[in-house]
């Protein structure tokens, strides 16, 4: 059975800028807002708007990313005539398949994709926060008879140099495409958001690779080309809310947004969910001695310390006398007693011993990886 | 994944009118219990918690909704998988084929047949507990006899009028049992917990027995009986357990779970209770927000005061709202300036502003499914 639009989530990249949180699992994986870790955004997305066969593409650390993912259930992507397929880099009689660009890991997935037949190929990337109906999308994209359609989103002038920025005329068709203009000319950033005719683009990535004319990314290679060869480029216009959390600051800048509402993410919105993977843990305790406010706790937490303008996820431990202020507890930290967390960013299964402080100065954010121990005597590592 | 060697009856047959209005419309089975499980949740992770996944389940056929609606697929259970077979039965079809004279265990003794476990595993939907069924079948291996039955030790409040109560030996063998209606004193009795592990070809023959004189199809009085006759080695269960029976109980059973002992023993034990997904965002506290000694479910959004509660799902507490001593069922909301004491607020209920809904301690106050309360409910 053929699929009319495909979805394709890249998710093997490393996240350099998120330090110690990347250090043995890729970007998409890294929990968000309490219950989700990044990659639920896109592909909630995708079951929410019917793309119901979706291929997830890694490469960097992908244990987590797979074990998360499954076949795709937590989505309802197990389904009649749907699926999640993790596609990892192998080998063949050609030689291995390190994924080089994003362009390239499409390529040299050319067999999954035929195997799904689609009309459409829908690219998408896994580490960004936003809500999305890719069905609208595809309807302007038919509408448009569109080659490729970019999602934009107009970002203010100041920090439109950091994007690549699509120049429109006014039917929304792409003329121009700039990578991180000095002078950008529109402030219509790409999202790195993507359906392609795959007719067409299998076209021009096997004729790329095969005349060493490399089409090894969308953003270098691939919309270049397109735009030169005159093919019908559109922009599809987002306004809702989008962040790219690839730093430490944008991760715990858009957690902080999440607690306080001010993203307009509305998670509570039941007609479009963003599902995980639920552990099935019990209910939150709040405990006689504890202190909680402007803060968001999940399942699984037993909470006897002070806790303040914070995301506490999910079987997280919050012992005695402790205090956590303007920080992101990542699922299954332990906290102990008297401990001070002020503006940081702790990793999944961290420990703090007793007495601990985990600040910087400054107003930088403080961050402990992924099961760090910090304080914790070895005779008190239990 | 450890194979097993039993296979499971899961009679979901107890229904309790003192448990009105919160059994209306649906079985005692999918009461809520502790925020976010429902009571049915206990009996079914302590089967697939021993690795069973053969299960032949009695429910009532008036009560069909909510209980196929919480088990889906039996996907969280890990019941959707290739190797599990589920047998769905209504208990009325065996009281009416008993009546025109049919072979009423028929079905429930092919499901044995079939399963080809050697032995076989009777729990009730009753109990909060947290059953080791391996521990049990071990237990019932060891002691060779043909069945082997669940005691608890408790005061006469933990006992219903229809349970019974075995008299054991010193070794703990039962040697008689009583019927809880006709005892008087406090206690302690060996409360029947409704769980025994059989030899699965002995009871095939004790059910083709009792079909043949048309004996009661009730097969958990027809395994306490048994239990006397075969003297039946007993099992101590010693972990948490309470006896769903009446408001009363489910209300103090709730109240169980903000005793850190308590609620360690049955929630957070080596097995695990599985229940139902939901895609709920974490609750969020407001800075108005006062959340003491409570046990809350995510989805909720808490902007008054919360003391000693057990709170399901998706809950609102509005700013200057009080509550206290209480169990809210999923998808309740508090007002402003409403005040909620020693009450159990079912599903969906509404506390209008300022309206105030006062219970006693041992008389909480139950507000049905769906309620909106605009005027003050005191009991004096």
């Amino acid at each position: 059975m053929s699929t009319k639009m495909l979805g394709l989530i890249l998710a093997g990249g490393k996240g350099t800028r998120l330090g110690k949180l990347t250090a043995n699992q890729a970007k998409p994986a890294v929990p968000f807002g309490g219950r989700y870790r990044i990659i639920d955004f896109p592909l909630s997305n995708c079951a929410n708007s019917g793309v119901r066969n979706v291929g997830v593409i890694t490469q960097y650390e992908p244990l987590k990313l797979n074990n998360h993912i499954g076949n795709g259930s937590s989505w309802g992507l197990d389904g009649l005539n749907s699926s999640a397929t993790i596609l990892q880099p192998y080998t063949d009689n050609g030689g291995s398949k390190w994924f080089e660009g994003t362009a390239h890991a499409i390529y040299q997935n050319i067999d999954y994709i035929d195997s799904q037949d689609p009309e459409y190929v829908l690219i998408l990337s896994g580490d960004h926060i936003y809500k999305m109906d890719y069905a609208d999308m595809l309807e302007q994209h038919e509408k448009n008879h569109a080659s490729l359609t970019v999602a934009v989103i107009d970002v203010p002038w100041d920090e439109a140099p950091r994007f690549g920025i699509m120049n429109t005329d006014s039917s929304g068709r792409i003329i121009e495409f700039e990578e991180k203009p000095a002078e950008p000319k529109s402030n219509h950033a790409s999202m790195g958001i993507y359906i392609f005719n795959w007719k067409r683009l299998r076209e021009v990535l096997t004729a790329g690779f095969a005349t060493a004319d490399d089409m090894v990314d969308f953003g270098k290679n691939v919309i270049p080309y397109y735009l030169k060869s005159d093919e019908r480029v559109f922009s599809y216009q987002f306004s809702g809310y989008w962040k790219d959390v690839g730093t430490i600051d944008s991760l715990w800048q858009a957690n902080m947004e999440f607690l306080d509402g001010s993203d307009g993410l509305d998670l509570d919105d039941r007609s479009w969910r963003i599902y995980s993977k639920n552990t099935i843990d019990a209910p939150q305790m709040i405990t006689e001695d504890a202190e909680v406010k402007n803060s968001m706790i999940v399942d699984g937490c037993y909470i006897d310390g002070k806790i303040e303008h914070s995301i506490i996820s999910a079987n997280v431990d919050v012992q005695k006398g402790s205090e956590i202020v303007d920080s992101v507890i990542m699922p299954g930290a332990k906290i102990g007693k008297n401990v001070k967390i002020h503006k940081a960013i702790v990793g999944e299964n961290a420990i703090i011993g007793s007495n601990s402080v985990v600040a910087e100065e400054d107003g930088k954010i403080a961050v402990v990886g992924n099961g760090e121990k910090i304080g914790v005597l070895p005779n008190e590592n239990k | 994944m450890k194979t097993s060697k039993m296979c499971a009856i899961f009679s979901n047959q107890h229904e309790y009118s003192q448990l009105k209005p919160l059994t209306d419309e649906r079985a005692l089975s999918t009461l809520y219990f502790a925020g976010k499980y429902r009571l049915m949740d206990f009996a079914l992770s302590s089967i697939v918690n021993a690795g069973i996944n053969h299960i032949y389940t009695l429910i009532s056929q008036e009560k069909v909704r909510s209980y196929l609606d919480h088990l889906g697929g039996g996907k969280e259970w890990g019941l959707d998988t290739i190797g599990a077979y589920e047998y769905l039965d209504f208990y009325q079809n065996l009281m009416q084929r008993r009546a025109r004279g049919e072979e009423y265990f028929n079905d429930l003794i092919l499901f044995l047949k079939t399963c080809k476990m050697p032995y076989t595993v009777f729990i009730g939907n009753k109990m909060a507990a947290n059953f080791d069924l391996q521990a049990i079948l071990h237990f019932h291996q060891s002691n060779g006899g043909h069945i082997t039955t669940v005691f608890k030790r408790v005061e006469k409040g933990n006992l219903a009028s229809d349970d019974h109560a075995f008299i054991l030996s010193d070794g703990n063998v039962v040697v008689d049992q009583d019927e809880a209606i006709d005892l008087s004193e406090e206690g302690p009795y060996n409360l029947a917990t409704n769980v025994y592990v059989m030899d699965t070809d002995w009871l095939i023959h004790q059910l083709e027995k009792a079909q043949k004189s048309s004996l009661a199809y009730d097969v958990a009085e027809r395994l306490a009986y048994l239990s006397v006759k075969e003297k039946a080695s007993a099992y101590e269960y010693t972990g948490y357990l309470r006896n769903i029976h009446d408001v009363n109980s489910y209300y103090q059973a709730n109240m169980d779970m903000l005793d850190k002992d308590k609620r360690d023993s049955l929630l957070y034990g080596s097995q695990k209770i599985i229940t139902r997904i939901r895609n709920e965002v974490g609750t969020y506290y407001d800075k108005d927000s006062d959340v003491k000694s409570t046990l809350i479910a995510t989805g909720c959004k808490v902007k008054g005061e919360v003391k000693n509660c057990v709170v399901s799902r998706r809950v609102g507490f509005a700013k200057d709202s009080t509550t206290k001593n209480s169990v809210i069922m999923a998808n309740c909301r508090i007002k402003s300036g409403a005040d909620v004491e020693y009450a159990i607020l079912d599903k969906n209920v509404v506390v209008e502003k300022g309206v105030t809904v006062k219970g006693k301690p041992d008389t909480p106050v139950v507000i049905k499914k769906g309620t909106v309360v605009d005027k003050d409910f005191v009991l004096e």
